[in-house]
């Protein structure tokens, strides 16, 4: 069984959104609620100034917090290690969006309960690869099988040593960045 | 609470009060909007329309309704990529305050629905009365140039008439027409993808999004490439380069000339190729000798060391160095030097000696397409003469061509009464031509002013007829090659769901009017006829382009000696078009129109640029993109911190701005990634039309009254070879608000 994750080379993020729109049509997000999103970063004064944009979304934590919390078990992570909610079972009680450090949790106002990025599992399942990473016009975002050693994204990792963000907090996230 | 639809929820919470408290949470648009539509999912190729490129996409429909696109891999504009206009711009189609039905305007905003026949007949009877009254050469057509552009150009010129417009003179001119006196064509293409030295000047395709050379230098990038953007302000494609150099706006053209200079005086530049395939090096390399980098310094505000460092870099990269070729950037309508600039890139890349090369420029490979049989389907005879602005004049504006002219003469042509019918397609000059009084007051005076839009705009609000276009979901259209990047590619915009309301595609609507005006003769075809007559010489079939969307034709290009379309036959250093019309043949440096005082601290000039999120300002009033606005906060006006505090200015106050023809208030995002002596406004706010209020809906911002635009404060100028619109030339007063 793979173990998928996503490395995201912010140095080629041009902050152009794409990533969020594609995710929201692909959910049939409302306007207001995201799955991802980008920050914007500036460093340094004239003439050393840079900017950074960084993609945020899920991060697909091994030892997910939102899963410890979760009273009713919604929030369960897949045998590919993606973090889902039983939307049947969610009780819409936020709870995980709290225990989220990257607070990256949103709510479903419509139908009272948490929802989340799934790593677009219905398309990857199909062969397919989430709709951030395929929209990217600059390709920012690498998605693959983590295990394998030979898959382009461990390779990415390996050659540029992408680190997760804030892997002090200890949760085995799934999502690697490569920030210079 | 799943699975329940919306009409047990409203029983249930009829029911019980704890389903009413329930309810009390809910906003019931959001909810109805939620439900997930089930059914049959479609999935059909077609052209995208959030902004000019025309993006190839599969667009996915569920149970008949709009769900996602995602770009096609094969077409060479996009590789299989797709922005947030793209998918945001799904959602228009769903716009509830779309244009249903022909409108005929009865009061000041105010219109009534009328039928198509009633509004063929109507406008045809007053076009004719026009036109024989003050002559065909009063009737004017002005849209945003794309594939049904010849059906507007056969439409006009059964009318008689000359006045094809475009919005090119404010957006892209000197570019095409630089490029095209220099190497013969006026938009050459690049092959980042095997290029060591990447140089943006003036241009973000970042932000004025272009997929697939996103795409190519993203991927030159990652083979090693650097790229070095020239930009007054940090843009965004800066993010991703290795280097941003901060010019001072509107000097390019001199950093350009230095740049030769040190290239030809240390004999660093491409011998091989400046002996073979060039034309009037010694006249070039002469005018540059007095643009030394510390001349150019002074000018450009960058130091001589970094101008000097990129000449070299440029020259051991070379052949594999490319400067890109602009687009609406210092490259196009945005200065008065912007032609000498293009110009000046175009003698550069000659030096680089990247023509057909790899990692170089390159002309892409286009399919010709075939034409409807003359016999059965005659062409309307030419419309011989200059237009009314004077394009294609000999004494006036020889270089403008015909089919583009100057938008932002229309509405002094009207006051002038020289235009009195016109019909506006894909444009909305009322916002993106500059000085928004002036073209409110000219469009006002037309006696016929004949509008195609899919909502009431601030130039539909003004129009006495509405004849509202399918969307581009719902509609076909002309055979589409701009796709052709490294090889022939044909592609095709087609309906992915039923036309929602009473609306109809352009041949249709053309055909109709064209009845009552006794031009019918010119359109006794459809558009299929149209389209597999097209096809027909390069062997593809209309149901096999239909079901692939792109298809490739191959003849990929393939790197070689030159050959330029130019009367040398050569790049030309030396233009001898420019030349015939004792116009500087040579690229010399040319000041810019205006510069601000240094010495008051109020004085800027105000740059503006696109975010890759919006187009112009049609989307101005799209919920989707708007959020992104509203939540990055994206449609403040950027200062330099210095320039800020002189103000008494902090982070995302208000500012006062005001020029010699309008003003303004926005609010200041202080950042220092832009140049002292200027402010930058984003191009896609500003909207006026009272009729735009979709995106405030469920607490949005957007649309009516948000934001300012660069139009506002610009006045309404003609540069003197080209008649561009020189949008950049603008010098403002900026002051803290206080109240």
């Amino acid at each position: 069984m793979p173990r998928y994750g996503i490395a995201i080379d912010t140095t080629k993020c041009i902050g152009c959104h794409a990533c969020r729109v594609a995710c929201q049509n692909q959910n049939d997000l409302p306007v207001h609620e995201e799955f991802n999103r980008i920050v914007e970063r500036e460093r340094g004064v004239f003439p050393s100034f840079s900017k950074e944009f960084v993609p945020l979304q899920c991060n697909h934590c091994k030892d997910a917090p939102c899963e410890r919390v979760c009273p009713t078990g919604a929030t369960y992570t897949s045998d590919e290690g993606v973090v889902l909610v039983n939307t049947k079972t969610c009780v819409g009680c936020k709870y995980c969006i709290e225990a989220c450090p990257y607070k990256m949790r949103t709510m479903d106002h419509g139908k009272g309960i948490v929802v989340k990025c799934r790593m677009c599992i219905e398309l990857v399942r199909e062969g397919g690869t989430p709709a951030c990473v395929s929209t990217c016009p600059t390709q920012v975002r690498i998605f693959g099988d983590l295990d394998d050693p030979t898959s382009e994204i461990s390779r990415f990792i390996a050659e540029h040593r992408a680190q997760p963000l804030r892997a002090d907090l200890n949760t085995g996230p799934r999502i690697y960045y490569k920030r210079s | 609470m799943h699975g329940i639809t919306r009409r047990k929820f409203l029983i249930g919470s009829a029911a019980g009060s704890a389903s009413l408290l329930a309810a009390s949470y809910v906003n019931f648009d959001a909810w109805a909007s939620r439900e997930k539509i089930q059914g049959e999912v479609k999935v059909t190729p077609t052209l995208c329309d959030a902004c000019g490129n025309w993006c190839a996409i599969k667009v996915h429909t569920r149970g008949g309704r709009i769900w996602k696109a995602e770009g096609i891999p094969l077409a060479g504009n996009n590789r299989g990529r797709m922005c947030a206009k793209g998918h945001g711009f799904l959602h228009e189609v769903y716009n509830p305050d779309r244009i249903k039905s022909p409108l005929k305007r009865v009061g000041p905003n105010k219109f009534e629905p009328i039928s198509w026949e009633q509004a063929y007949k109507e406008i045809g009877t007053k076009v004719r009365a026009i036109s024989e009254k003050y002559g065909p050469g009063s009737l004017f057509w002005v849209s945003h140039p794309q594939a049904n552009v010849q059906l507007t150009q056969r439409f006009m010129q059964a009318l008689k008439s000359p006045n094809v417009f475009s919005h090119g003179s404010t957006c892209f001119m000197p570019r095409n027409i630089g490029w095209w006196l220099t190497v013969g064509q006026a938009k050459p293409s690049m092959d980042f993808e095997n290029s060591r030295m990447i140089v943006l000047v003036g241009r973000n395709p970042a932000g004025g999004m272009n997929l697939g050379h996103l795409r190519s230098m993203t991927k030159g990038r990652d083979r090693g490439a650097k790229v070095v953007v020239i930009d007054p302000r940090y843009s965004e494609a800066a993010s991703m380069a290795n280097q941003w150099i901060r010019i001072r706006p509107g000097t390019d053209l001199a950093l350009m000339l230095a740049l030769a200079n040190v290239m030809i005086s240390e004999g660093i530049y491409q011998k091989e190729f400046v002996e073979e395939f060039t034309e009037g090096f010694d006249e070039f390399a002469e005018e540059v000798k007095k643009y030394t980098p510390e001349w150019a310094a002074e000018k450009t505000d960058v130091s001589k060391q970094t101008i000097v460092t990129l000449a070299h870099e440029l020259a051991a990269a070379a052949p594999r160095a490319i400067i890109h070729r602009g687009y609406h950037g210092a490259m196009g309508t945005q200065y008065k030097n912007s032609l000498q600039l293009v110009r000046a890139v175009g003698c550069v890349t000659g030096l680089l000696g990247n023509f057909n090369q790899r990692g170089g420029m390159f002309f892409s490979p286009k399919p010709k397409l075939g034409a409807l049989d003359k016999d059965a389907h005659p062409n309307p005879p030419r419309v011989p003469g200059p237009m009314a602005d004077g394009t294609g004049d000999m004494e006036r504006y020889p270089l403008v061509p015909r089919g583009q002219g100057m938008t932002q003469a229309i509405p002094e042509l009207a006051i002038e009464g020289k235009l009195k019918a016109g019909f506006v397609y894909h444009t909305n000059p009322l916002r993106t031509v500059p000085n928004p009084a002036r073209v409110i007051e000219g469009y006002k005076k037309l006696e016929l002013l004949v509008g195609f839009d899919y909502v009431l705009s601030e130039t539909a609000s003004v129009c006495h007829y509405i004849l509202p276009e399918s969307f581009y979901l719902e509609r076909d259209d002309v055979i589409y090659t701009n796709q052709s990047v490294k090889t022939k590619q044909v592609s095709i915009r087609q309906p992915t769901i039923k036309p929602m309301y009473d609306t109809k595609p352009l041949l249709e609507i053309l055909s109709g009017m064209a009845e009552h005006l006794g031009i019918g003769q010119y359109f006794n075809f459809t558009l299929d006829e149209m389209n597999r007559a097209s096809l027909k010489p390069v062997g593809v079939t209309l149901e096999q382009l239909r079901k692939e969307g792109v298809v490739d034709l191959g003849h990929e290009w393939k790197p070689g000696p030159p050959r330029f379309n130019t009367p040398s036959g050569k790049l030309e250093f030396v233009s001898s078009i420019l030349r015939d019309y004792d116009l500087p043949a040579v690229p010399t440096w040319e000041e810019p129109l205006v510069s601000p005082d240094p010495k008051d601290p109020h004085s800027f000039r105000m740059i503006h640029g696109k975010q890759a999120y919006h187009t112009h300002t049609r989307t101005c009033n799209q919920p989707y993109l708007m959020a992104i606005t509203t939540i990055n906060d994206a449609a403040r006006v950027w200062i330099h911190p210095d320039r800020a505090k002189a103000l008494g200015l902090k982070d995302g106050e208000c500012m006062t701005i005001s020029s010699s023809v309008g003003s303004g208030r926005a609010r200041c995002r202080i950042s220092e990634g832009i140049h002292p002596d200027c402010i930058f406004v984003p191009s896609a706010y500003g909207v006026f039309s009272r009729h735009l209020t979709h995106a405030k809906k469920d607490g949005g911002q957007g649309g009516f009254g948000f934001g300012i635009s660069y139009n506002d404060f610009l006045p309404t100028y003609f540069s003197p070879v080209l008649g561009h619109a020189m949008v950049n030339e603008i010098v403002v007063k900026v002051e803290k608000t206080y109240a």
